[in-house]
């Protein structure tokens, strides 16, 4: 599911099925020397989490990323944003991020850290066997949160 | 010189009207064609696209096979990329389409270990047969669709969705 008035409104019908929210924690950077690379590990975390949702469609709902820059990340606090999440239904809220600096949270938090890869070069073939690869190591920390409850 | 003359108004008569014949052709020609055009479209193969499946690679196992087309969503083109089970089934080829019927999941073959040859949904534990039937018990509440299925110089072509009739 995405974050659009049609699944929402699936999503408010099928609360026992779409118990999962997916969080994208996406850092951007404006600097000359690290622009280039901010904008590809985005693209790399958008095309992953949108692969994600294709494949659990009716499991979890892909939210809109959160964003922020060095300055702006410390009024990020993830904690209040997973127990609002889960107040409107969410039974797992699960971060997902490029960043590893999220990982020291984790265990606060569920946060699923992978390393960006540069997407830009490859043709579409490729793009989608690097992407299926990343979702095959994506699966089992799915399936492991819900077998858990 | 022949004794049948043409008069004068005689052969302004004839070029009149072969000249005004031509006009009025000119006229109408278009305004028909136009008002017959559906007719005359030729149909492109039936919306069917091709994909890079072998026929004679298929067996009785089912495989992935994506398949690419462009989707116009008012002015914006895109190129959606989709994929399907194929498999063989005696001599007709059987192509399911991956998304569940119950929450629109991916499913996915033979991937539960507990139960071997099914289609299996990870998200709720949907199971289906080989046939794309559901098993009862299992969240979903009808069967897998199915693609049209074509052939072209030995490679798969894949068309429209189709409510399944296997099952």
């Amino acid at each position: 599911m995405f974050f659009n008035v049609n699944d929402v409104k699936q999503f408010q019908s099928q609360k026992d099925f779409i118990d999962t929210a997916l969080v994208p924690l996406l850092s951007l950077e404006f600097e000359d020397e690290r622009i280039k690379q901010s904008s590809s590990a985005a693209d790399f975390l958008m095309s992953l989490t949108a692969f994600v949702e294709q494949q659990f469609k009716g499991r979890l709902m892909l939210v809109p990323p959160f964003s922020y820059t060095k300055q702006t990340k410390a009024g990020l606090p993830v904690i209040l944003l997973k127990e609002e999440l889960q107040n409107a239904g969410f039974k797992h809220v699960i971060f997902i991020t490029n960043d590893h600096a999220w990982t020291s949270d984790s265990e606060q938090v569920d946060v699923i850290w992978l390393p960006s890869i540069p997407l830009e070069s490859m043709d579409k073939g490729v793009r989608k066997t690097v992407l299926e690869e990343q979702l095959k190591q994506i699966i089992p920390i799915l399936t492991s949160k819900w077998f858990q409850s | 010189m022949s004794n049948n003359r043409v008069s004068r108004r005689q052969f302004l008569n004839y070029t009149l009207t072969g000249v005004g014949g031509f006009m009025a052709a000119g006229i109408l020609m278009p305004m028909v064609r136009f008002a017959i055009d559906p007719a005359l479209q030729t149909k492109t193969d039936g919306d069917f696209v091709q994909t890079s499946q072998k026929v004679a690679d298929l067996t009785e196992e089912p495989v992935k096979v994506d398949f690419s087309y462009e989707q116009v969503d008012a002015w914006y083109t895109s190129e959606v990329t989709d994929t399907a089970w194929v498999y063989k089934s005696g001599d007709s080829i059987v192509a399911l389409s991956p998304v569940c019927k119950h929450l629109g999941c991916t499913v996915n073959w033979n991937s539960d270990t507990e139960h071997p040859n099914q289609f299996f949904c990870a998200c709720h534990g949907g199971r289906y047969e080989k046939t794309g039937k559901n098993i009862p018990g299992t969240p979903p509440l009808g069967p897998l669709d199915a693609y049209e299925v074509s052939e072209k110089d030995g490679f798969l072509l894949l068309g429209k969705k189709i409510a399944n009739n296997l099952v």
